[in-house]
């Protein structure tokens, strides 16, 4: 996700400049150190160079790019690591530091070392944005998150701008272990790779919209949007943020999601998030309806109609089956 | 007094299928199954062909309805309904109220479970005999006599000198077998449960210990799987059923499993409902887990796109329709190849994967290194 904003701040800022300077200068606002254009645009991952790189296609099909490590002779790590010391360019990662991060707001990720061999466990003293749930507070933490037309607009009562909000539950999510995704997952490239995750305040996130839409979605709509989301997600994988089928899967998204608003609370507890409570104004939910003793709404001699009417086509199959 | 001759006019045999509810509630059956005027009962140990033949398929497709649920009732369903209808044929106008009974083991509970908002049950076993026998008539009591509600059904077992196992201090209304444990409120007047703001007590839970309270000490486990399904537990092969009852065991200790959640019933009304999975919730995790070794991208796509199907028709009691069939050989023959083992740690209510392994893994040490590796030209990507 974090691709597209930058590729497209670069392009707007940068666009005179050559495109060589525009990859630099690129690799530059993100990291701010120069000879991270080398050490980043290594081969294998090359998914970040699609990213970039398809937003830069759509914005200007006569961009031309120069990837050095592709033609130089580079072709490691430790390749890289050689290079920028002969050149006398600083370069912060040493050969001790092997693990690969890549960190934004949303999450910081983890690949190489022990974790290529995805039969092994993660060092504890590996993670940096989330606390250990073994040393987790004993002590459950509740959080109240307020969404609006399926965004989330405040933290325990308190409005906040989209960036803090985010930054506020990785506060919160961090210090309860939340958020840890270990995964082997296959790259766009074909190759799987393992790679671990932080993602604290996402992770809580995610878990609150998807708890209100149990409320406001009906049957065939939280169906039809689970079948979609998962296509949404290989597109935003595979940095076609700017494709009009992902701009079109997005707008069926906005819609289908204005009427969930209202609150969720999670609780949190070494690691684990559950949910306590949802409300919502749109609520579909209705205790008269739901309880088990009888309601004007619900006409129980409806009952043996419908299941005659839904096992209808099961009854013709067994009819012809048995040669009635 | 038979309540079911006096009103159809034909015999009755109760039958009930032990899908794992429990000893408690299979003790005292024969006494009242006659008490409701049944001239015989037959309990039939199913466990096995549940986990086997409807529990594994569904844990093989990865198959969660509305993103959290397990299909714990839903499973059980068709396992009862097939072996009610192998073994009694001839007495089917009648066992629209035994058919009920596999859900508590008490006549009485018919009655009780019967009620409309709980009607996927019925469809769930009507879909089934549908498609065994087409001329099958259907016998609902609670639909054609004057009896309402929970509250109703109750009164009518009173008057007949019915045991009824739930009072109105029981508020819950559970469902129990060996994959899940299901609780759903079904007494109108305390509002507390059944609104989606209020957290469940922990008292509530029956199976599974409160994450708070489980061990301080995480528990690893080693799970085998065999083509999508399990098959030994740190090394030790067990029984479909043995093994899911030893997961059980482990996972409540920990308070893993514990669900809640508003799902769309099929009738139309969403309703809440806590599940408690305990060794359901650390299967899933683990065939997932191994699947990421042995399933390709556009495999896994194609996989959970039509899992949310699959799902579906489960929770639909649409078992033996030939689309679920299809689904189910899709999903038998994309997992051939997922074998191997999973390693799990367990940890105050949560499951996470600690190291996975197989022979058929698709994941390469040397492509997906960083450094360099002869398979994969960097240069090839230029074209």
């Amino acid at each position: 996700m974090a691709r597209p904003v930058i590729a497209k701040e670069v392009f707007f800022c940068f666009h005179v400049l050559l495109f060589f300077s525009i990859r630099r200068w690129l690799t530059l606002q993100m990291k701010s150190e120069l000879m991270l254009l080398l050490t980043d645009a290594r081969g294998k991952e090359m998914i970040r160079q699609v990213r970039f790189e398809l937003t830069f296609f759509a914005l200007n099909p006569k961009l031309n790019v120069v990837a050095p490590w592709r033609e130089w002779d580079i072709t490691g790590r430790e390749d890289a690591i050689e290079y920028a010391k002969k050149h006398n360019v600083p370069v912060p990662v040493t050969k001790k530091s092997i693990y690969s991060r890549d960190g934004n707001l949303w999450h910081l990720s983890h690949e190489g070392d022990i974790l290529e061999d995805p039969a092994n466990e993660p060092k504890k003293d590996m993670y940096m944005l989330t606390v250990d749930p073994e040393d987790a507070p004993n002590q459950p933490e509740y959080v109240e998150i307020g969404i609006v037309s399926g965004l989330p607009v405040s933290v325990n009562g308190k409005e906040l701008s989209p960036a803090s909000l985010v930054s506020e539950l990785n506060q919160i999510g961090g210090r309860n272990g939340i958020g840890r995704i270990d995964m082997v997952e296959n790259r766009l490239v074909g190759m799987k790779s393992r790679g671990v995750y932080e993602t604290p305040g996402g992770t809580i996130l995610f878990t609150a919209a998807g708890e209100l839409e149990s409320l406001t979605l009906d049957r065939e709509t939280i169906q039809t949007k689970d079948s979609l989301a998962l296509k949404y997600a290989e597109l935003v994988y595979a940095g076609r943020w700017f494709d009009p089928l992902r701009e079109s899967l997005d707008a069926f998204m906005e819609k289908i999601t204005e009427t969930t608003t209202g609150s969720v609370t999670l609780k949190l507890y070494k690691g684990s998030i559950s949910v306590t409570s949802r409300k919502s104004p749109y609520s579909l939910y209705r205790q008269d309806i739901s309880s088990f003793e009888s309601g004007d709404i619900y006409d129980q001699a409806d009952a043996a109609g419908f299941i005659r009417l839904y096992g209808l086509p099961m009854r013709v199959r067994a009819m012809l089956e048995k040669g009635l | 007094m038979n309540t079911d001759t006096e009103n159809y006019g034909c015999e009755v045999v109760c039958f009930t299928g032990d899908v794992g509810q429990g000893i408690k509630e299979l003790e005292g059956l024969e006494e009242k199954a006659k008490a409701s005027g049944a001239c015989q009962l037959e309990v039939k140990d199913l466990k096995e062909e549940f986990v086997r033949d409807y529990i594994f398929p569904c844990l093989r497709a990865g198959a969660i309805y509305e993103r959290k649920y397990l299909l714990g009732t839903s499973m059980a369903r068709p396992v009862i309904a097939k072996n009610k209808f192998r073994d009694y044929g001839v007495i089917y106008s009648s066992n629209r109220l035994w058919w009920m009974l596999p859900k508590k083991l008490e006549p009485m509970s018919s009655l009780m479970d019967a009620q409309e908002q709980e009607m996927t049950r019925h469809v769930r076993f009507e879909l089934r005999f549908f498609a065994l026998d087409p001329k099958l008539n259907v016998v609902a009591p609670w639909w054609e006599w004057d009896i309402i509600g929970r509250e109703d059904a109750i009164e009518y077992a009173k008057k007949h000198n019915v045991p009824v196992p739930v009072t109105k201090k029981s508020i819950y209304s559970r469902d129990g077998n060996l994959w899940h444990l299901s609780h759903e409120f079904w007494f109108v007047f305390f509002f507390t449960f059944t609104d989606p703001a209020n957290e469940p007590k922990m008292d509530m839970y029956m199976l599974t210990v409160d994450p708070e309270d489980a061990p301080n000490e995480p528990e690893y486990l080693k799970i085998g799987i065999v083509s999508g399904l399990p098959v030994s537990i740190n090394g030790m092969e067990l029984s479909p059923a043995s093994l899911l009852s030893e997961l059980n065991q482990i996972g409540r200790r920990h308070g893993i499993g514990l669900v809640d959640m508003v799902e769309n019933r099929l009738v139309g009304m969403k309703s809440r409902g806590v599940y408690e999975t305990p060794g359901g919730t650390i299967l899933f995790t683990t065939v997932q887990e191994l699947e990421s070794l042995t399933l390709d991208r556009e495999t896994m796509q194609v996989k959970d796109s039509l899992t949310l199907k699959y799902a579906e028709l489960v929770y639909a009691g649409r078992w033996f329709d030939p689309l679920w069939e299809s689904l189910d050989a899709f999903m038998k023959n994309i997992t051939k190849t997922t074998t191997g083992s999973v390693t799990l740690k367990l940890y105050k209510g949560s499951v996470t994967v600690t190291s996975r392994t197989s022979p058929f893994s698709l994941y390469r040490q040397d492509i997906s290194s960083f450094e360099s590796g002869e398979i994969y030209e960097q240069f090839a990507k230029m074209a």
